[in-house]
C-alpha cells in the first residue's frame, strides 16, 4: 500500500433516508480528512413559515421528512401550545404518546431490520435477505406495517398525519379499532423476542468503539418515556428545555447542506436509541429489560454499531408499552371528538421529543394575532452528524491500526455502517435550521 | 436477488424532498416481496445497496423536486435511461410545498435560513421534474395513496393506462357522507379544487382539506373563492388556506393584495 496517501469515496451513500456520501482521506495510518457530505437539496421550511398562521405550522413542518412526520408534528404541535398556553388533556397527552410509539415502531423496524441488518448477515437489500430469512423478513414487515396502522389510526394517516390539531384531535379512535391493535401488538411480542436471540448471537465488531457524550431529554416520568422534562447529558449535566440553545451550539460546514452541533465544550455527542439506553435503560421493565439483558450483556458500551441494537430493545418498549397505553385509552368513556378551547395571543414556545434518531427540537414564536415571526427547527441527525465523523474517523485509523494491508471495500463497508448504524435522516437534517424573526 | 434478466428493469429515485412517497413504496409490506417478483429493482439508492446508476430502465419512478443544480443533472439522466417515466408525489407532479414561496428569491431564503453569506449552497428555484422533461405518467398526493401506486405499477407493467379518479375530493366526500366543512363548519375547505384518489382523507376526520394532492383537472377557484368570500370568511383566511398547495402562486398574490386592500380600509 502506498504509504503517499489515498482517498475513499462513497458518492452515494446506499440504505439511509436523503442524499448524502462519505468522503475520507488517509495518509499513511492516519485520517486528515472526513467529510460526511449533505447534498440533500434545501428547501428553507422555516423561511417558508414565516407570516404563517399557526394552525398551518403542522400541515408544512411535517413535510421536512415523511418518516418522522408524526415526530414533527407533536414536536410542533407541543411548541405551539406552550407558546399559546394551551393545555393538553390527559386523553390528547395519552394518544399522542400512542402516535409516538408507533411511529418508532415503524422506523425502527424499517431501519434494524431493513437498512442495518443486511450489513450484518451479509446482503446488499431485505429483498436479499428475504431469500435466507423469509420468516424474519415477513415478521418485520409486519411489525413496521403495524407500527404504521397505529398512525393511522391516531393520526388519520401513516405519512404527514391530518388528524393532529392544536388542542386536540379531529377524531378520536373508537374502541374496537383501539382492541384490535392492541391484539396485533400482544401477537407481535413472541416472533420480536424471537428476532431478539437471533440478533445476540450476531458478533459486534468492536473497530468503532470510542468514549462518547450521549444526550437525552429526562422522561416526564419515572420510567422508559419518550417525552421529557429537561435536556441530560451522560456528564452528569442537566438542563431546562427553554435554553436549547445555550446547549445545542450549531454551525455550519463548507461540505455540508446541513448544520453541525457540538455542547458549548466543544465536544461532539450523540442522540438516538442509544444514549436513551445509556441514560435511562435502568427504567425499563417487562420484556425489554429482558431483551437489554440479552443484548446488552455488558451494559451499554461506546459503540455506535450497538445504536442498531439499542433500537431493537426499543421496539420491544414500544410494542409493550402501546399495549398498556392502549388499556389505558379503553378505559376512558368513547368520544367523537376531543378539542380545547383557548385564546390566540402573542407568545413563544419549545416543544422537545425524542423520536427514533434522538432528541427533536421545534421553537415557534407567535404575534399576538397567530403569526410565524421565528421558526426554529433542530434535528436529532443534524446534531449527531460532527459525531458520525468522529466515529468514523475512529472506525478507518483503528482499522488500519491493525497493520494488515486493508482494502478499499472493507474500508467503505464500515465506513457505511458507521453512518447507517446513526439511522441518519438527512431529509430532515438539512434546511431545518433557523430563521431568525427581523 | 435472482437473475431477472427476463423481467422488466426499474429504478426508483428522490430528488429533494422527505421521501414520503418512496417510504409509501415501503408501506406496501404485503405486496412489497410479490413486487419485488415482477420487477428487477436495480436502483434503488434507499432502499439497497450496490446500484446500477447507469444502466436501461424500463420503468423510472420520481419523487420529489428539482431544488439543486444537481438534481436536474439527476433527472436528465434518469429521463435518458428510462423508456417510461413516471413522477411521484405533488412535489414531482406541481411542486408541492417547497414551491410554495418561489416569488421569494433564493438569496433571501439562504439568509432567512442559514443566517450568515453562506457561499456553498447548490440551489435553484424549486420547481417540478414535470417542468423540465416529459413524464409518461403523474401520480400526485403527498404522499401517494398506496392503493393508487399499486394500480400505476400493475398498468405499467401490462402496458395499459391506469384507471386513476378523475374527480375532487369533494366528490368522494359526498359520497362517504360526511358533514360538509363548508357547510357546517364555515371553513376553507379546497376539497372541491383538489383531485381525489384518497377518499376525502381530510374531511372523514373532521378537518377541511389542505389539498395536498394538487388540482384536479380545470379547478374552479374564482367560484371557490366568491363562495368562501360570500359566506362571510375574510380573505385573510381564505389566503392562507388556498396558499400551501392549491393555488398557483398568482392566485394567492393577488388574494393576498385584496387582504392588504381590506386593511387598508
Amino acid at each position: 500500500m502506498s504509504p503517499s496517501g489515498r482517498n475513499i469515496v462513497i458518492p452515494h451513500l446506499g440504505r439511509v433516508e436523503g442524499h448524502g456520501g462519505i468522503f475520507v482521506k488517509i495518509v499513511g495510518n492516519t485520517v486528515h480528512e472526513v467529510n460526511m457530505d449533505i447534498f440533500e437539496g434545501s428547501r428553507y421550511y422555516e423561511a417558508l413559515l414565516k407570516g404563517k398562521h399557526f394552525l398551518e405550522i403542522q400541515g408544512i413542518i411535517t413535510r421536512v421528512c415523511a418518516i418522522c412526520s408524526a415526530s414533527h408534528t407533536v414536536a410542533a404541535l407541543t411548541a405551539i401550545e406552550n407558546a399559546l398556553g394551551v393545555k393538553q388533556t390527559e386523553r390528547v397527552h395519552t394518544l399522542r404518546g400512542l402516535l409516538l410509539l408507533g411511529a418508532t415502531i415503524e422506523s425502527h423496524a424499517l431501519h434494524v431490520f431493513a437498512l442495518a441488518l443486511p450489513d450484518f448477515l451479509g446482503f446488499d437489500s431485505v429483498i436479499g435477505m428475504a431469500s435466507k430469512y423469509p420468516g424474519e423478513v415477513a415478521f418485520a414487515l409486519k411489525l413496521k406495517q403495524l407500527g404504521n396502522r397505529i398512525q393511522e389510526l391516531i393520526g388519520g394517516r401513516a405519512i404527514h398525519p391530518i388528524n393532529t390539531l392544536v388542542g386536540g384531535f379531529g377524531k378520536l379512535p373508537g374502541h374496537r379499532e383501539l382492541q384490535a391493535i392492541r391484539s396485533e401488538l400482544q401477537a407481535a411480542l413472541d416472533p420480536l423476542m424471537g428476532a431478539v436471540d437471533l440478533v445476540a448471537t450476531l458478533p459486534v465488531p468492536g473497530w468503532a468503539e470510542q468514549d462518547t457524550v450521549y444526550v437525552a431529554l429526562r422522561p416526564y416520568e419515572e420510567a422508559y418515556r419518550f417525552r421529557g422534562v429537561s435536556i441530560c447529558t451522560s456528564r452528569g449535566e442537566e438542563f431546562p428545555i427553554e435554553s436549547y440553545r445555550d446547549v445545542v451550539r450549531e454551525f455550519t460546514v463548507e461540505h455540508s447542506h446541513a448544520k453541525h452541533s457540538a455542547l458549548a465544550s466543544g465536544e461532539t455527542y450523540m442522540v438516538g436509541s442509544l444514549a436513551r439506553l445509556k441514560l435511562w435503560g435502568h427504567h425499563l421493565g417487562g420484556r425489554a429489560r429482558e431483551a437489554m439483558g440479552k443484548l446488552f450483556p455488558a451494559g451499554v458500551q461506546d459503540n455506535i454499531l450497538l445504536n442498531n441494537w439499542a433500537q431493537l430493545v426499543e421496539l420491544v418498549h414500544c410494542v409493550e408499552h402501546s399495549i398498556e397505553v392502549c388499556d389505558e385509552l379503553l378505559a376512558m368513556p368513547e368520544a367523537p371528538r376531543e378539542m380545547v378551547d383557548y385564546e390566540v395571543r402573542a407568545g413563544r414556545g419549545v416543544g422537545a421529543i425524542e423520536v427514533p434518531r434522538g432528541t427533536l427540537f421545534h421553537e415557534y414564536e407567535l404575534d399576538a394575532e397567530g403569526r410565524v415571526v421565528s421558526a426554529n427547527v433542530i434535528t436529532p441527525t443534524a446534531q449527531n452528524l460532527a459525531n458520525v465523523e468522529r466515529d468514523m474517523r475512529t472506525a478507518v485509523e483503528n482499522v488500519l491500526a491493525g497493520g494488515e494491508q486493508v482494502d478499499d471495500s472493507r474500508l467503505k463497508l464500515n465506513l457505511e455502517m458507521v453512518a447507517r448504524a446513526y439511522d441518519p435522516c438527512i431529509s430532515c437534517s438539512v434546511h431545518v435550521t433557523r430563521l431568525d424573526g427581523e | 436477488m435472482p437473475n431477472g434478466n427476463d423481467k422488466p428493469k426499474v429504478g426508483i429515485f428522490g430528488l429533494t424532498g422527505c421521501a414520503g412517497d418512496q417510504l409509501q413504496i415501503l408501506n406496501c409490506e404485503d405486496e412489497l416481496v410479490r413486487l419485488a417478483g415482477r420487477m428487477d429493482i436495480v436502483d434503488w439508492v434507499m432502499a439497497r445497496s450496490g446500484n446500477d446508476h447507469t444502466c436501461r430502465l424500463d420503468v423510472a419512478f420520481v419523487e420529489g423536486v428539482v431544488a439543486t443544480e444537481r438534481d436536474l443533472e439527476t433527472l436528465k439522466e434518469i429521463r435518458a435511461r428510462a423508456k417510461t417515466l413516471v413522477a411521484l408525489g405533488t412535489c414531482a407532479v406541481w411542486g408541492g410545498l417547497p414551491a410554495m414561496h418561489n416569488e421569494m428569491s433564493r438569496e433571501v431564503l439562504q439568509r432567512e435560513v442559514y443566517n450568515t453569506h453562506v457561499q456553498f449552497l447548490d440551489t435553484v428555484e424549486a420547481l417540478p421534474p414535470t417542468h423540465f422533461v416529459p413524464f409518461e405518467l403523474s401520480l400526485p398526493g403527498c404522499p401517494i395513496e398506496r392503493h393508487e401506486f399499486l394500480r400505476v405499477v400493475n398498468s405499467v407493467l401490462s402496458g395499459t393506462e391506469p384507471d386513476l379518479p378523475r374527480v375532487p375530493v369533494c366528490w368522494e366526500c359526498k359520497v362517504k357522507e360526511n358533514t360538509c366543512r363548508v357547510i357546517h363548519a364555515q371553513e376553507v375547505c379546497c376539497g372541491a379544487m383538489t383531485r381525489g384518489g384518497c377518499g376525502a382523507r381530510c374531511p372523514s376526520h373532521g378537518v377541511a382539506c389542505s389539498g395536498c394532492r394538487g388540482p384536479v383537472e380545470e379547478p374552479n377557484y374564482d367560484a371557490n373563492i366568491t363562495m368562501f368570500a360570500g359566506r362571510g370568511i375574510s380573505w385573510l383566511e381564505i389566503a392562507r388556506r388556498m396558499s400551501n398547495f392549491s393555488a398557483p402562486v398568482w392566485m394567492t398574490q393577488g388574494l393576498e393584495q385584496e387582504v392588504r386592500r381590506e386593511s387598508k380600509r
